[in-house]
């Protein structure tokens, strides 16, 4: 049998036979879907901005009521990392991609996506964990400061135990982004070279 | 684009091009759970699609770049069944249940041989082995896939040996 022959009997095939669709039910789950995923993105954007703000505002009303400047600066330091965050949601959803383009586009646009969550998970030590780790070291500073007429050794005791303490948070957030930029993301990259490549 | 006229498209490349779409879903994947998956997924692609749709360029084309991006992104270890509220879909893609005008059971089988060969190409070689067989122009390829008339061209002269390897008995010269 030629290519001729098989292509005939490709196209002879009438696959659209072999589905039902109930075309009103359909139009109903599509809009259906269509507001739900919206509904989706604006809830999640929408718990991001507002632990963002609860975090600041949290922080900011303790340095008001304390009188605590090192406060005010971790409640600015977390409004940094949130405002970093929004920021970067929008700018990367003005970027997304048409679904109508072709294949190599669609490819390139996928992978810039990867690279670029790769890039933030690679990168979060310094975008999200150092500025926190700054506004949380100042605040105990200030605090041993406001000890520092105690007991030296209780002093050390406290000191360690807030280095140990926040050393293993910010090293157990560190890893689990790692982790998943290892597993999820780095294999995806792959795939998608691996499929641009295959176009060139 | 209005609510109704994205409707009005929508209902009428139903009816044009359902095979289109099923037969790149049954050429992507080999489960039929997958392919139901995937399957919904094109027809979510494809409406949300629409309104971007100017008319420029064919219908055929146009839904031939929406569902195979669709079916890159879809993933199997990723796959989430859809929560439907209703059902929508009657979903029977077994050989037994291909309806034919004339097809007699040897020419269904090199069918689905066909399809099982073009499952084992890479992601790329489907598209195009999907597009050739479907008789689109090289013009209509090249416009799908972003990449020039002539790369086509070599692409598919690789394409069609890989099928033919796959088609060892079925095909004696593709």
């Amino acid at each position: 049998m030629n290519f001729e022959e098989l292509q005939k009997n490709w196209q002879a095939q009438r696959p659209g036979a072999q589905v039902t669709i109930n075309v009103e039910a359909l139009l109903r789950e599509v809009r259906r879907n269509q507001r739900s995923f919206g509904t989706t993105i604006f809830w999640r954007d929408a718990r991001e901005v507002a632990a963002c703000i609860f975090m600041t505002a949290l922080f900011l009303t303790w340095g008001i009521q304390q009188r605590e400047w090192s406060l005010d600066f971790l409640a600015l330091c977390c409004l940094g990392v949130g405002i970093f965050f929004v920021a970067d949601r929008v700018i990367q959803r003005r970027k997304q991609p048409a679904k109508n383009q072709s294949l190599q586009m669609c490819l390139e646009d996928s992978l810039r996506e990867v690279r670029h969550q790769i890039w933030l998970l690679k990168n979060v030590f310094w975008w999200y964990l150092l500025p926190i780790l700054v506004g949380i070291g100042t605040v105990v500073a200030s605090k041993l400061w406001h000890q520092r007429h105690t007991e030296l050794t209780a002093l050390i005791g406290l000191a360690v135990f807030y280095v140990v303490f926040y050393g293993l948070v910010y090293w157990g957030v560190y890893w689990l982004n790692q982790r998943a930029f290892r597993k999820e993301l780095e294999p995806r990259r792959l795939e998608l070279e691996a499929l641009l490549a295959s176009l060139k | 684009m209005t609510a109704q006229e994205q409707e009005t498209i929508f209902r009428q490349w139903l009816d044009a091009h359902l095979g289109l779409m099923l037969k790149i879903v049954r050429g992507c994947t080999a489960a039929p759970q997958d392919q139901e998956d995937l399957f919904q997924d094109v027809l979510l692609q494809v409406w949300s699609s629409i309104p971007a749709f100017r008319g420029e360029a064919k219908a055929t084309t146009w839904i031939y770049r929406v569902a195979f991006n669709t079916a890159l992104a879809w993933r199997r270890r990723e796959r989430r069944r859809r929560e439907r509220h209703e059902t929508f879909l009657k979903f029977d893609v077994s050989p037994q249940s291909q309806p034919s005008h004339a097809d007699t059971l040897p020419e269904q089988e090199i069918v689905e041989q066909l399809y099982a060969a073009i499952r084992q190409l890479p992601k790329v070689d489907t598209s195009l082995a999907l597009m050739h067989l479907d008789g689109l122009s090289y013009s209509e390829m090249a416009e799908v896939l972003g990449i020039s008339e002539n790369y086509i061209g070599v692409k598919l002269n690789r394409t069609r040996k890989q099928l033919a390897e796959q088609l060892k008995g079925a095909s004696d010269e593709l």
